[in-house]
Order: C-alpha cells, then sequence, then structure tokens
C-alpha cells in the first residue's frame, strides 16, 4: 500500500511537471522553435536581459502583485476581523455571500464586469484613459480579497474567544489586544492568504486581459499578444529562471525551518540538563543559583521568538508597500514625457540578437537631440479588433498605434484618427514611394504612413504534399491531406481563404456570396486539423501539420526551424490578399508632435531596416528594399519570397485587399464565423 | 463579558466596552463598500447591458439570443468537457490528497509545495508547452513510437482539451480536499476498524462524508475556471471545440458588448444557482483553501 501510494504520487508529480520540463529543456534551444531542437545554446537567456519589453512587463506583473496582495492582506484581514464579530446574522451572510462571488463567478465575467464598470465610470468623470494601473489594481485587489478572508476567517473561529477577553480584562486596549493577542494567532492564516494572492494575481490572465490599459502591460497580457507571431523561447528561458528562483526559495525556507527546529530542540536540551542540575543542587542542599531569573527566561524565549517573526514579517509587509507606492509614484512621475505606443506583438526590433532597439534608442535620441526625457510606453495587442476594442470605448489613449489597413480605413471614418502633419516627417517624401501612396484606405495620405506590408501565401511540407497537388486554394480542400490542413483562425482571413478560391469579391456585400464561403468553409472543415493562429508555426515546423496558408513573411521564420524530416515550401496562390500596416496617430493623444517625431524616427534607415529585418515581411520603404546590407542579411531566398519579381504592387493591392465592411456585413461574418465553428 | 463598565478587584479600570464594539463594528466596513463598488456595482452593469441593445434600448434579444440551437450546443459542449475533466480531476485528487494527508508531516509540506509549485508558472505557458508535449511528433508520441504505439493523435480533438483542463487546475482540487483531510482525526479511523468496518467501509463511511466539504470547494474550483476557458480550448482544441467563454471573448473582440453582457449574464446566474444547490445539500461551510 505504501509503495502504490508513493509511486501513485510520483505518477501525478511527472504529469504536472512534464510540461514545465519541456519548456526549460526548450529554454535552451538554439533555434526560435519550441518544438524543433536545434541544439543546446543559452542565447535566450542573454537576450532575455537584452529584450527592455519583457522586463518592464516582468518589472510590471511584480509591482501589481506586491501591490495588490499587500493591500489585498490589509483590507482582507480587518474584514474577516469584522464579519467574525458581526452579530446581524443576514448581514454577516450577505458579506460572506458578496466575498464569495469573485471565487464562484468564471474570471471572465469578473474581468468583463470590472471593465464595463471602469469605461461607465470614466466616461462620467471624462477621463481621457479610462483603463489604466489604477484600474488593474483594484480588479486584482476586488479578486484577491476572497483569497485572504478564507484563508484568515478560520483561524478566527479556531482561536480562543477567551483570550482576546483575558487581554482586555488584563489591561490591554482593544487595539493591543488585537496587534499582541489576536494577530499572533491569526498569523498562518494572514500570510497564505498573502502568498495566495500574491500567486493569482502575479499569473492572473483572464482578468488583467479585460481591465489592462495603455501605460501597463503585464506578462501574461504580453504573452497573449504574440498570438500573431511565434511566442519565442525568450519567455521560456524567463520562465526557467522563474521557476529555479522559486524553487530555491522552496528549499531554503524548508531547510531554514528546519534548521531552527534543530536549534529549539538543543536549547530545551540544554534547559533541560540546566534544571536537571538545578533539582541536583536544590537536593544536595545548596541554594540554587538566582533560580527564578531562569524560569522567567524559560517561559518568555518562546514569546520573544514569536514577537521576532511579527517584527519580520510586519517589516516585509511595510517595506512591500512602502516600495509598490513608491513606484506607482514612478509611474507617474511628472519630469518624462510618456509616449504610449500600441503595435502588434512582436512587430518592432527590440534589441535581441543584437540587433537596434528601437525604443530606447528613440529615448536616446530624444534625449541627445531635442533635450526632451521621454519615456516610450510600448504595448502590444493581438488583432486589429482587439485594438478597435480599446480604442472605440474610449477605453485608453495611444499615441501612435500601427494598425492594418481596413482597419484604418475604419477608424477614419468614425473620427479616431488625428491629420499627420507631414512637415514634422521629412523622412516621409524620400521614403515611401508612389506605390504605397493614395491607397484606398488613406486617399489623401493624411491619416497613415506605411510600416510594413505582406501577403498571404500557402506553406506546405514538401515531404508530405505531391507536387502533382500544388497550384491554388485548392491544396487546402484536398481530402487527401485530410487531418493535415490548417486554416486562420480568424473569420476575416478565414473567409478570404474560400472568398479567393471561389473566385468572389473578398469586400462583397452580398448576403448570398458570404453563404458561399461558408459552405466552402463547411467543405473544408472536415479536412482540417484545427483553426490556428499562431499554433502554426509549431505545428508547421514540427510536421503534426503538411498545408496552411499564412503571412508569407512568417514562413521564413518556419524555414530556420523545421524539424530535420520535414521540408517547408511557399507558393502564392493566383488571388490572394495584401496587406498593409500603417502608423496612425489616434485623434485622442496627447502628444502629437512628439507622436510625429516618433514616426519620422522609424523611417530614418537605420531604425527602417532594423524593424524589416526583425519583423521579416516586406518593407514598403524605398531605402530598405534598395538597400545592399538589407538584401545580404535576409538571404536571396527570402527577397525573392518577399518581394515577387514583375509584380505591380499597385494593382495587385486595390483588386485584392480587404476593405471595411460596412456595419451589417460584420455582423453577418461574426455570425457566420460562429456557425462554422458549431457546424458538424 | 458584563456589559457594564466594572472596576475589577485591583482598582484597574477596564476598556469601555463600546470602544470595543466599535472597532469590531467597523473593522469590515472598507470591505463591505469595496465589495459594493466593486463586485455588486459591476454585475449590475453586465444585467444592464444584457437588457439593452446597442443604443441603450430595452430589449431582450441578447437573451433569447442563447436560447438558440447554436449557443446551446456550445453551451453543453462547455459542460461536459468541464465535467468531465472535473471528474477526473477528482478521480486523480482524491486519492493523492489522502495518501499525502497520511504521510509524515515534513514530507507532507514537500508534496504540497511541489503541487502549488506549477501554479507559479505563467498559465499560458504552461497550456502552450502541453501542445508541445502531446502532437504527434511530440514527446509523448515519439516516446510511444518506440514501442511501436501510435502516433496517438491528441492535438485538436476534445481529450487534448480535457488533458489541458485537468493540468491546469488539478491543484485546486488536491489542495482543499487535502486541506480537510489533514485536519481529520486518525482515532475515528481506527475506531471504525476496531468495530469492525474494512477498508473501503472506512474510506465510505468515515473519511469520505467527513472530507465532502473538501470535495465540495474542490469541484467548485475546477468546474467553474473549466466551463468558462477560452485560451486552453483555443490552443488545445481543434475544429470542433468552441467552448462559451471563446464565444464571449469572440463577442468582445468583436465589440458587441450587448451579446457579450448577455452570455455572461446567463453563464453565472446557471453557475451561481447550480453551485448554490450543490452547497444547500452539502450544508458545509466549504472546506479551507489551503492547509
Amino acid at each position: 500500500m505504501k509503495k502504490l501510494s508513493s509511486v501513485y504520487i510520483a505518477l501525478i508529480l511527472v504529469f504536472l511537471f512534464a510540461p514545465i520540463a519541456v519548456l526549460i529543456f526548450f529554454s535552451f534551444n538554439a533555434g526560435s522553435s519550441t518544438s524543433t531542437f536545434s541544439g543546446f545554446s543559452l542565447r535566450w537567456y542573454l537576450e532575455l536581459f537584452r529584450n527592455g519589453e519583457i522586463l518592464d512587463a516582468l518589472k510590471n506583473s511584480l509591482i501589481l502583485a506586491v501591490a495588490s496582495s499587500a493591500i489585498a492582506t490589509l483590507l482582507g484581514t480587518a474584514a474577516a476581523f469584522g464579519i467574525h464579530h458581526m452579530k446581524n446574522k443576514h448581514l454577516k451572510n450577505g458579506v460572506m455571500t458578496a466575498t464569495n462571488i469573485p471565487m464562484m463567478n468564471p474570471e471572465i465575467i469578473t474581468g468583463i464586469s470590472l471593465m464595463f464598470l471602469f469605461v461607465f465610470v470614466g466616461g462620467l468623470l471624462g477621463l481621457q484613459t479610462k483603463l489604466n494601473f489604477w484600474t488593474m489594481l483594484i480588479a486584482h485587489i476586488t479578486f484577491n480579497l476572497p483569497y485572504v478572508i478564507l484563508n484568515v476567517l478560520p483561524k478566527f473561529k479556531q482561536m480562543d474567544k477567551s483570550l482576546p477577553e483575558a487581554a482586555l480584562d488584563l489591561g490591554c486596549t482593544p487595539m493591543q489586544s488585537f496587534f499582541k493577542v489576536q494577530l499572533p494567532a491569526i498569523l498562518p492564516g494572514v500570510l497564505t492568504g498573502m502568498i495566495m494572492a500574491f500567486t493569482m494575481s502575479l499569473d492572473d490572465f483572464v482578468i488583467s486581459y479585460f481591465t489592462s490599459g495603455v501605460d501597463f502591460q503585464t506578462l501574461p497580457v504580453l504573452i497573449y499578444s504574440m498570438t500573431k507571431k511565434s511566442v519565442k523561447p525568450t519567455i521560456y528561458a524567463l520562465s526557467s529562471i522563474i521557476f529555479v528562483v522559486i524553487l530555491a526559495l522552496l528549499l531554503l525556507s524548508n531547510r531554514e525551518k528546519s534548521s531552527d527546529e534543530r536549534l529549539e530542540a538543543k536549547r530545551l536540551k540544554a534547559e533541560k540538563k540546566r534544571r536537571e542540575a538545578i533539582i541536583k543542587a536544590q537536593k544536595s542542599g545548596k541554594a540554587p543559583k538566582q533560580p527564578k531569573r531562569e524560569a522567567v527566561y524559560e517561559a518568555k524565549a518562546p514569546r520573544r521568538s514569536r514577537s521576532y517573526l511579527n517584527k519580520i514579517v510586519a517589516v516585509c509587509c511595510a517595506f512591500a508597500v512602502i516600495v509598490s507606492l513608491c513606484v506607482m509614484l514612478g509611474v507617474y512621475s511628472k519630469n518624462t514625457i510618456t509616449l504610449n505606443v500600441y503595435n502588434w506583438g512582436e512587430y518592432i526590433s527590440d534589441g535581441s540578437e543584437g540587433s537596434l532597439d528601437v525604443n530606447k534608442a528613440f529615448e536616446a535620441y530624444c534625449a541627445n537631440e531635442l533635450g526632451m526625457k521621454v519615456k516610450v510606453n510600448y504595448v502590444t495587442y493581438t488583432s486589429n479588433e482587439d485594438l478597435y476594442a480599446k480604442l472605440s470605448t474610449d477605453a485608453v489613449s495611444y499615441d501612435v498605434i500601427i494598425p492594418s489597413d481596413y482597419m484604418i480605413a475604419r477608424l477614419a471614418s468614425e473620427g479616431l484618427l488625428a491629420e499627420i502633419d507631414f512637415d514634422n516627417i521629412p523622412n516621409y517624401e524620400e521614403c515611401i514611394s508612389e506605390d504605397f501612396r493614395g491607397l484606398y484606405y488613406d486617399p489623401e495620405d493624411k491619416y497613415s504612413v506605411p510600416y510594413t506590408y505582406g501577403m498571404i501565401g500557402i506553406i506546405y511540407n514538401a515531404n508530405v504534399v505531391s507536387e502533382e497537388d500544388i497550384g491554388d486554394w485548392d491544396l487546402m480542400w484536398n481530402e487527401k491531406y485530410k487531418g493535415d490542413i490548417v486554416q486562420f483562425n480568424n473569420a476575416r482571413d478565414a473567409f478570404g481563404t474560400a472568398f479567393y478560391k471561389l473566385g468572389l469579391d473578398v469586400n462583397s456585400t452580398d448576403v448570398a456570396d458570404w453563404e458561399r464561403g461558408l459552405a466552402e468553409l463547411k467543405t473544408q472543415k472536415p479536412y482540417l486539423d484545427k483553426y490556428v493562429m499562431d499554433e502554426i508555426f509549431n505545428m508547421m515546423e514540427s510536421g503534426e501539420a503538411a498545408v496552411g496558408a499564412y503571412y508569407a513573411g512568417d514562413y521564413l521564420t518556419m524555414l530556420d526551424n523545421q524539424a530535420e524530416n520535414v521540408d517547408l515550401q511557399l507558393y502564392y496562390p493566383d488571388n490572394t490578399n495584401l496587406f498593409i500596416d500603417a502608423m496612425c496617430i489616434p485623434a485622442s493623444t496627447q502628444n502629437k508632435s512628439l507622436a510625429e517625431e516618433y514616426i519620422n524616427f522609424m523611417l530614418s534607415e537605420e531604425v527602417a531596416i532594423a524593424n524589416a529585418e526583425y519583423i521579416c515581411y516586406a518593407s514598403p520603404h524605398s531605402v530598405v528594399y534598395n538597400s545592399e546590407t538589407y538584401k545580404e542579411d535576409m538571404g536571396e531566398e527570402a527577397i525573392e519570397i518577399l518581394y515577387p519579381k514583375n509584380f505591380n504592387f499597385h494593382e495587385a493591392y486595390n483588386s485584392n485587399c480587404y476593405k471595411d465592411l460596412d456595419a451589417d456585413t460584420k455582423k453577418l461574418l461574426n455570425e457566420l464565423w460562429e456557425n462554422l465553428k458549431i457546424s458538424n | 463579558m458584563t456589559k457594564k463598565n466594572v472596576i475589577s478587584e485591583n482598582g484597574i479600570r477596564r476598556n469601555p466596552p463600546q470602544k470595543k464594539g466599535l472597532l469590531q463594528r467597523y473593522a469590515a466596513a472598507p470591505h463591505i463598500v469595496w465589495s459594493v463598488l466593486f463586485i455588486i456595482a459591476p454585475l449590475i452593469f453586465v444585467a444592464y447591458y444584457s437588457f439593452t441593445d446597442a443604443d441603450g434600448v430595452f430589449t431582450l434579444a441578447n437573451i433569447s439570443a442563447f436560447f438558440t440551437e447554436k449557443y446551446l450546443i456550445i453551451f453543453f459542449r462547455s459542460v461536459k468537457l468541464a465535467l468531465i475533466a472535473t471528474a477526473i480531476c477528482l478521480l486523480l485528487g482524491y486519492p493523492i490528497a489522502y495518501f499525502i494527508s497520511r504521510s509524515k508531516p515534513k514530507t507532507q509540506k514537500v508534496l504540497i509545495l511541489l503541487l502549488m509549485l506549477p501554479m507559479w508558472m505563467n498559465f499560458l505557458i504552461r497550456t502552450y508547452a502541453i501542445m508541445v508535449l502531446v502532437q504527434d511528433t511530440g514527446i509523448i508520441n515519439s516516446f510511444l513510437g518506440k514501442f511501436g504505439i501510435g502516433p496517438i493523435h491528441i492535438l485538436g480533438t476534445e481529450g487534448a482539451v480535457i488533458i489541458g483542463m485537468v493540468y491546469d487546475y488539478l491543484p485546486f482540487m488536491i489542495l482543499p480536499i487535502y486541506s480537510v483531510m489533514s485536519k481529520l482525526d486518525n482515532r475515528l479511523i481506527e475506531a471504525a476498524s476496531d468495530l469492525g468496518c474494512n477498508g473501503f467501509g472506512v474510506l465510505r463511511k468515515v473519511i469520505f462524508p467527513l472530507s465532502l466539504s473538501g470535495v465540495i470547494s474542490g469541484v467548485t474550483m475546477v468546474l467553474v475556471p473549466s466551463i468558462s476557458t477560452f485560451y486552453i480550448s483555443q490552443k488545445l482544441g481543434g475544429v470542433d471545440t468552441l467552448l462559451i467563454g471563446d464565444v464571449i471573448e469572440q463577442q468582445y473582440t468583436a465589440s458587441n458588448y450587448n451579446m457579450t453582457a448577455s452570455l455572461s449574464l446567463i453563464l453565472m446566474l446557471i453557475l451561481l444557482v447550480g453551485l448554490a444547490i450543490v452547497n444547500h445539500y452539502s450544508d458545509g461551510d466549504g472546506g479551507g483553501m489551503m492547509p
């Protein structure tokens, strides 16, 4: 039985730690894949320390976790004290029910409900930024409170009722009675509550996702925004470090405790000896040496060590509160101007692999050239719709955003974009050629500066797919590769593939067209392995999937990481989507001229090349695509894929780009997408 | 304690009781205010958005939309997967909680720390790592392949989603059960065996009823996040594993707040009513979260 139980416990632990072992293993990967191992290397650890974005997010997560758990512990302990002494049964039940709601309620609902509240109240108060650090802090305190209360309350119940009364009888004030008698008794509950609150806050994604604003991005939210590009092993490296640190802390605290216990045992032994000696002395008739003091010492010793512990805890708590307050004030220090930039995940050169850290460089540029202290607050989003959701509720105020073409059209038509003063962007004239001007989403070139563009291609594993099946979109509908095909997990791109296949206009407003698209996607569904976004990287690289459409630039990343028995290839169907992502300034900006300065900086040669090489999509910047260094760095094959020859961009773009759909069509698309997902 | 001020024998005046009452009476006040502002009020907003359309006009359309075939299929799928995951968590977690609570105190502490350790790793990243583990060319299938089994196609199936849920939420099942069991009086078990109960009888008649409050909080803590998850189904699920959480998230990103609210409201009400019924029949006040 004993053996059986040990084996069972071991098996469960293996189950719990296997994924963690996987991520530690891949954090040492020489390649950038998280599914194929291409040799041992420490590069991701080095990169981690150079990556300002991740370190900032980590810092933010820690600040939030410390601040929210400290405040929740204070509020929650007081609340538990009050609830315990509550005489009115109905009130008590009511308060307990309210306390339990955040624990019983799904996180997604807590998050959404708080978001509604913040946006509404922020609107009433006329705030520019309705979601920010403070709203996130409130949200985290709210879901931390029950953990503290539910851990502390039982300790009050277990405590001997006569203890506080005895303290009062002996002349303590109520305050003294609480701090000297009750607090030590409930302390274990308070500490567990605080630790749980800290853990929950640090790991929370769902509630943060709905309540996070522009100025403050936590690690989980950052990771989620990497959904278009793949999650890099840098994140794995960070997780591994966190794991090792926590493990070390736990082991250390365990050892310290046991050494404490050993000391205690030694002391007791010594005491016993002394007492025996005294008794012996008494027996032999000699007067013992100050027996009373010994006795006093005996009684006091355990209390002394306990109050020592209390002090440590108190000091720790105070320290945590002070640090978090300082940092909170630091977040809002008035001397520096904060420029809020909102971009896709992994869509800017960030200093990894010796590349240029663009945001740092801009800060340095402002300090040196303009004599301004600027902090670039760089936050990332998952999709255009995600960006729109944040912008349209007026929840946040950004200075620079980089949406895709159809979203720019939508934002401009709703008056959410500011007109750019091109006099402040001298680089624009010489860098952006006629090809990329006057496009439908911004016909008069008032609102946007092109940042990057690309095409959707079909990627396939040549070891699985036979040559004769290649050609146009039919490969994605080929029954032969049933279970090996992956399709976009976003409505617009998925319907796009069907529309191109059927030769329909992707911007059609005809309901019948959309129904045809749906029918086409329904016939494809049985052949699919999965609807994917960033999962496609893993699946194609490892050979799990053999056919899938994705953004061509990302194919280059997959190519670098493919497993030994995988041979990835790419081709462009005759009709396929072209997209442009361009830099814009929202109408709600607080620093328009600085935002223009930033856009101009992004167009300067070195920066533009660094970005183009990092993102791996095509660049609309004429200096970049004519640059020899750029061509050399990217390699011939990559250039051929990104910039196909005999290709008229303007023409192809105008006939195949996504335009902003009208409200009814958007609603229809949404409904059809849901129908597709649940159809059999 | 008497209500009047009393001068005790040695002449020290007791502190007036109403002062003590003041502290006790108002200690919970900040929390009550907080609950009203940030727990109750947001839910009122959810209700408000559920019953209005985009222009703020009263409508029942959002609510009735839920009771169409489309959403009901998704809802029942979520319930099914969450229930399976919860049952597996209970089956796996109950014995381990029992075994841990019967081991030496020192071992207990170490094992509980080990169980909590994965919770310190980011939840998104852990889920991502499962993907690598279970894919056709992943570690599990390569291992099985060495014995000529498989590859078993897991990723993209309902099975993968269940594995994800069990993995992410298993500690939430084990901890409350363990917390109750570690307080169980050993003498009760001895008494039962002395009185002729066999091992199974002890488990059925003594241990299980006494640990029921822990089981209920464990079930709650696994069921609720499983039923409403969207990340797990997004990453591990396939073409047929859309869950109610995914739909809510999709409606949110599509900026359809009224539908987001109504789906949230209905899910919340169903869960709260269900949990209230379970709690009512178990008449426990729920096991502690933690040892």
